[in-house]
């Protein structure tokens, strides 16, 4: 295994307000974290700056190539075809075969030539989910991609990035308000509160594996004690 | 019903629907209807042309006009004049396109730019570019570059501001991925701005295509010694009212087909875009 992201003493701030505050984090390839917090805790703020869209004010971020992205939102883009989405920014030559193979692995390969503007909201987000893997990224930063889904497309989703992960291997780091969704995927749950991540789970591959194992109710019943939501107030 | 027992619920019947006639006609083309009125009032124009004591020299019958076409159409004095025009049209739109759209880009994609340009920019395009005509004539007398020149005029404004608009509206998201996908300013901007502008230019050509043209008859109309415009001055000497009303109906028809050529472009470049596609997309 292999760092795919190294962060030390990382600082963010937005004039008065520090919103990342000294933030020490590493995520090693095939390792899935998921972190959770309340809005406006500073994790989207992390995933941003991980991912090289906004700058930092202090501290290191060692990345292993460029991370993938996949935001709440699929942004595809409307003018292009699901292959050429998927294959936006690879070379001329290999980009076809590749965006074709990709989009077969989420299940659309027969619409290779549809526009983005026909798909469901859980096809678009397949496609940017493909879009990232094809680019093979050591780090996939998911920032809230299910957010929009209904629930059964979500779950839907939920195996298909699992499946996808376990071939490809990146690290992960999904941000998340959503506490059963963070159990289903992650390997650890990481709670972030003022811009520090303030406590950090190991989730069981049995809570992964099923929600109604003990393990997973009790993870839950903790994590959302942390977020502020005990199960029985 | 036992409690804990789940029984399945009998589906409740119903009955199927009439296919409706409203749909079905509100679908179906109308066919030669709206060309009723039309034709009912070229009808009564040729009715009273002939019978109604309309002189020919203040309003000639439409079959006069017809046949005053064919003439000239055989003598082929009028697609000489037709393809004069055209070449000035397509040639000045060529020319002030080109010089909008360079303009446009350099305004959109740099706030130098903008703030050297722009407001000069603005401030002559606050004039109405026909006002200019006689500084025009007096620079250029009334051969080609005069004519093209204001074509020229008429075109670039409203393809600069489309250009600057549709490249300010590209969506600040799509731009994001494209930065964390990796891509180059160039890939950028072949990818993403341009796709993104071309909605906003494409209606900028349409609307410069219209000022072409008015451009093009007012300056073959004040100023010139060939073209449709020239054509129609010249029959009014001899008040030649039919080859006035054929010029007319000629610069009306040159007008639709432009437009049409500009939806074609739409419908073609825009078929991603749900606005522009008719019927449903490819799949």
């Amino acid at each position: 295994m292999s760092a795919a992201v190294t962060i030390e003493r990382l600082t963010r701030t937005y004039g008065e307000r520090v919103v990342i505050d000294d933030l020490d984090l590493m995520i090693q390839r095939g390792e899935f974290t998921a972190l959770l917090g309340e809005s406006g805790c500073g994790k989207t703020t992390l995933l941003r700056a991980i991912a090289g869209l906004d700058p930092v004010d202090g501290g290191q971020i060692a990345r292993s190539g460029r991370p993938a992205v996949v935001f709440q939102e699929h942004r595809l883009l409307p003018w292009y075809s699901l292959w050429r989405n998927v294959a936006l920014g690879l070379p001329d030559e290999t980009g076809k075969p590749l965006a074709e193979a990709a989009l077969g692995e989420v299940g659309l390969g027969d619409r290779l030539e549809e526009w983005p503007r026909n798909l469901s909201g859980g096809q678009a987000q397949r496609v940017a989910l493909a879009r990232a893997l094809v680019q093979q990224p050591h780090l996939l930063l998911l920032d809230e991609p299910f957010a929009s889904l209904d629930a059964l497309t979500r779950i839907r989703m939920h195996g298909l990035v699992k499946q996808l992960v376990a071939r490809y291997q990146p690290g992960v780091l999904l941000v998340t308000h959503d506490v059963d969704e963070a159990i289903a995927l992650a390997n650890r749950a990481l709670i972030m509160r003022d811009g520090h991540i303030v406590a950090e789970y190991i989730v069981s591959r049995d809570a992964n594996a099923s929600r109604a194992h003990p393990d997973a109710e009790r993870l839950r019943e903790v994590l959302l004690e942390q977020l502020g939501v005990p199960a029985f107030a | 019903m036992p409690d804990g027992m789940i029984a399945p619920i009998s589906p409740p019947r119903i009955a199927p629907l009439a296919p409706s006639r409203r749909i079905v006609a509100s679908n179906a083309p109308h066919g030669i209807v709206p060309w009723l009125a039309p034709l009912a009032l070229l009808a009564i124009w040729e009715a009273f042309a002939r019978f109604g004591g309309l002189p020919p020299h203040i309003l000639p019958a439409p079959s006069k006009v017809l046949t005053t076409a064919a003439k000239l159409i055989a003598s082929g004095q009028l697609l000489q004049d037709l393809g004069v025009s055209l070449m000035r049209a397509s040639l000045g739109f060529a020319i002030g396109g080109s010089i909008g759209f360079a303009l446009g880009t350099a305004v959109g994609f740099s706030r130098l730019a903008e703030a050297v340009l722009d407001r000069s920019i603005q401030m002559i395009r606050a004039i109405p570019f026909l006002a200019v005509l006689p500084l025009v004539i007096v620079w250029l007398g009334i051969g080609e570059a005069a004519k093209i020149f204001l074509v020229s005029l008429g075109v670039a404004f409203p393809i600069y501001i489309n250009t600057v608009l549709g490249i300010r509206q590209v969506d600040p998201k799509l731009l994001e991925l494209g930065r964390v996908t990796g891509l180059s300013n160039r890939q950028l901007i072949r990818h993403i701005v341009l796709p993104g502008a071309l909605p906003s230019i494409l209606a900028g050509v349409r609307y410069a295509l219209a000022t072409a043209w008015l451009a093009l008859v007012v300056a073959e109309t004040i100023a010139a010694n060939s073209g449709i415009g020239f054509m129609a001055m010249d029959a009014r000497e001899f008040l030649r009212t039919d080859v006035i009303v054929l010029a007319i109906v000629i610069y009306a028809g040159i007008g639709v087909l432009a437009d049409s050529i500009a939806r074609f472009l739409e419908r073609w470049l825009l078929a991603w875009h749900a606005n522009y596609a008719h019927g449903s997309g490819r799949s």
